[in-house]
């Protein structure tokens, strides 16, 4: 399916229920998301601490990681993202228990517990990894771009980055660069509105951050990050965009994180009126509710889910809990790939 | 034996290893319509076309980034720094993705990529342009540092550099690319993680690499004249280190002295230094000297300039020091 016509299709389900299935196992991985995310605030707060160091968690952003599963062809498309990453790389298939057990710090994570919260990685999918520098991952994302093109395969890179992002270097570079040459890559930055404690107008001179993408001769648009269905819209053309070879897009997902930058943010940057006018806005209630108009959800279905999403975390806790910690040998392997000293004769 | 120039070396190795493998492409500052900065990679546009040689903006950052992700995707880019110490300004790219990915993803990810550029002091650049990166980067696990002296080493260790499937950080010189040296017209490859004796000698080793290696030679026949036989070791690859060819060295001159463009605290050889320590104290009839750059930043002069670094005086004193004459 092309990602036009998928992303019609989800339009044109919006009217006719006709693909229903879809939109309900849209619903279901963003709450499956939420419920990742609010247990392992759990997780991380609860006395004996089993999941250490910076962990970013991704609750009230959700359309825009499921959004962007929504348009993703594994197989040719990459994703690469900053290290708020729990949500994309669960909308992109990854099994909650190996996501969970990357938290713990055990051999069954998905980076084998050497990557952590901030780096999960599922390269066979596509999943081209968290990354934890702001901005470091920018640079990548075009050169994952560059190979999409390279090969002329029709892939395409999701680049995610933040709203802090678009203050490093990184970001002004790569966007120059991408046009310059072309290439499929999508730049999606996810503005929750927050770098960590800093609010958009005390960090951006520029309110708009739709308009810190203009001089680089790309489409710069703002989204409503926290409805799904225009989410997938603006991403489908984009990405039509970037297959038919017409260069990059740059994206602004306006959004809201329900939770602090990391688990260690007091939270004394916002008040409680703020927060709850942002929950009017949840994006999991806004398309539940559309789905519940539309008579594809009702409230006895939204049970049976939230009691599945629970096992399903459940059970992911339980995995990561009783899991191994990675061997002592493991310290030393997959830093390198070659064995030195190396030869590589002509064969 | 054809006799060619040292850039001319890089070239052929790029250029062969090209048109070996279609995922291998050039690309940094001015590397094609202008033919390189140091016209290293002349006359590849023409050849190899747009879509494989391609000129950048000077965005050092954005085009070592683009380099890694597009290696993470399993091309294999040779990103040209115009000076290593441009790569100060995209350290970041370097230090924490071309090194990081592969452990962090717990081995999903391989980065085959080259970076290639003229590294150390030239020709009275000043303080910005002459840095030595041996040290910074050789530090980094997850990365593998080359520093060859001869055009026949860079071809072939290039050549290997490229095929790896580990970044490779690939140390020239801006005053070495015209020196000439003999190169087989027949392909060949030379090993990665592989010391090379450059002299044989029994009386002290002298431990170095690139623009060194040269210098350390003419100190050996300075001393061969004082009666002082000393083995020259080109080092080539300096991470991994080939701890094993200068232990076996040691273990016969029992002398020992280091000779690197580095600065003395914290630098190249202050590593190398510690590891010989660890491995050879006891074969050891003298410490361990070192001869290196003076503790200040580089300066414009061409007087201070050649008084900063090391000389064939310094190499012949440090030698002449510890053998006791």
């Amino acid at each position: 399916m092309s990602v036009v016509n998928q992303a019609n299709e989800a339009q044109a389900a919006v009217t006719t229920g006709a693909q229903a299935p879809v939109m309900l196992a849209r619903l279901r991985m963003m709450m499956l998301i939420r419920r990742f995310e609010e247990r392992t605030y759990q997780e991380y707060t609860k006395p004996g601490q089993r999941i250490g160091g910076f962990c970013h968690l991704y609750s009230g952003q959700e359309a825009v990681a499921v959004g962007v599963a929504a348009v993703f062809q594994k197989g040719r498309d990459y994703l690469i993202n900053a290290y708020r990453d729990h949500g994309h790389s669960l909308a992109l298939g990854m099994d909650p228990r190996a996501a969970m057990a990357e938290l713990f710090g055990r051999s069954t994570g998905c980076s084998k517990g050497k990557g952590g919260s901030m780096h999960y990685f599922q390269v066979e999918v596509g999943n081209m990894g968290g990354h934890g520098i702001v901005g470091g991952q920018i640079p990548l994302g075009t050169g994952l771009a560059f190979a999409c093109r390279y090969r002329k395969n029709g892939g395409v890179a999701f680049t995610l980055f933040g709203d802090g992002a678009l203050n490093q270097g990184s970001f002004a570079e790569s966007m120059n660069l991408a046009s310059l040459w072309k290439l499929p890559c999508l730049f999606i930055c996810e503005n929750n509105g927050m770098a960590m404690g800093t609010q958009v107008h005390r960090s951006s001179a520029e309110a708009d951050l739709a308009r810190r993408g203009m001089g680089f001769a790309m489409p710069c648009r703002n989204v409503n990050g926290n409805v799904l269905d225009e989410v997938i819209e603006a991403l489908g053309e984009a990405c039509d965009r970037a297959r038919s070879g017409q260069g990059p897009s740059y994206l602004v997902m306006n959004t809201y994180r329900f939770r602090g930058h990391s688990m260690s943010d007091p939270l004394k940057y916002r008040t409680r009126d703020e927060l709850e006018r942002a929950k009017q806005q949840d994006p999991i209630v806004l398309y539940r509710e559309k789905l519940r108009k539309q008579g594809i959800v009702n409230d006895e279905m939204l049970e049976d889910m939230e009691q599945q999403i629970a096992a399903i975390v459940d059970e992911a806790v339980q995995f990561a809990n009783a899991s191994p910690h990675p061997e002592p040998q493991e310290l030393f392997t997959d830093v390198l790939a070659e064995q030195y000293p190396l030869s590589k004769g002509d064969v | 034996m054809p006799t060619i120039q040292f850039r001319e070396a890089l070239r052929q190795a790029m250029w062969e290893e090209m048109e070996r493998d279609p995922t291998v492409f050039l690309m940094g500052e001015e590397v094609g319509e202008y033919q390189g900065a140091y016209k290293v990679s002349e006359g590849m546009l023409a050849h190899f076309g747009p879509g494989r040689v391609l000129d950048t903006p000077i965005s050092e950052t954005a085009f070592s980034g683009l380099g890694i992700g597009a290696a993470m995707a399993g091309l294999r880019p040779i990103v040209e720094f115009m000076s290593w110490s441009f790569s100060l300004v995209c350290f970041d790219q370097l230090m924490n993705n071309a090194a990081n990915v592969r452990y962090m993803s717990g081995g999903q990810l391989k980065v085959p990529i080259v970076f290639r550029g003229g590294n150390g002091i030239a020709h009275q650049l000043g303080a910005t342009h002459s840095h030595r990166v041996d040290a910074l980067y050789s530090r980094v696990p997850g990365l593998v540092v080359v520093a060859p002296s001869t055009p026949y080493d860079a071809k072939g260790l290039l050549k290997t550099a490229i095929r790896c499937d580990d970044p490779v950080i690939f140390l020239e010189s801006e005053v070495m690319l015209s020196d000439r040296g003999e190169v087989p017209a027949e392909p060949y490859t030379l090993p990665l993680g592989v010391a090379d004796v450059k002299r044989p000698g029994r009386d002290v080793t002298l431990v170095c690499w690139s623009k060194m290696v040269k210098l350390c030679l003419k100190a050996a026949e300075e001393l061969a004249a004082a009666g002082l036989d000393a083995e020259v070791i080109d080092l080539r690859t300096l991470r991994p280190l080939d701890e094993g060819t200068l232990a076996a060295s040691i273990a016969r001159t029992h002398r020992c002295v280091v000779v690197d463009e580095d600065w003395p605290y914290c630098g190249m050889g202050a590593g190398i230094v510690e590891r010989l320590y660890a491995r050879v104290f006891d074969e050891l009839d003298a410490p361990i000297r070192r001869v290196c750059c003076e503790d200040v930043p580089v300066p414009y002069s061409h007087y201070l300039e050649a008084r900063m670094q090391p000389s064939v005086e310094k190499v012949v004193a440090a030698v002449k020091e510890i053998c006791y004459v």
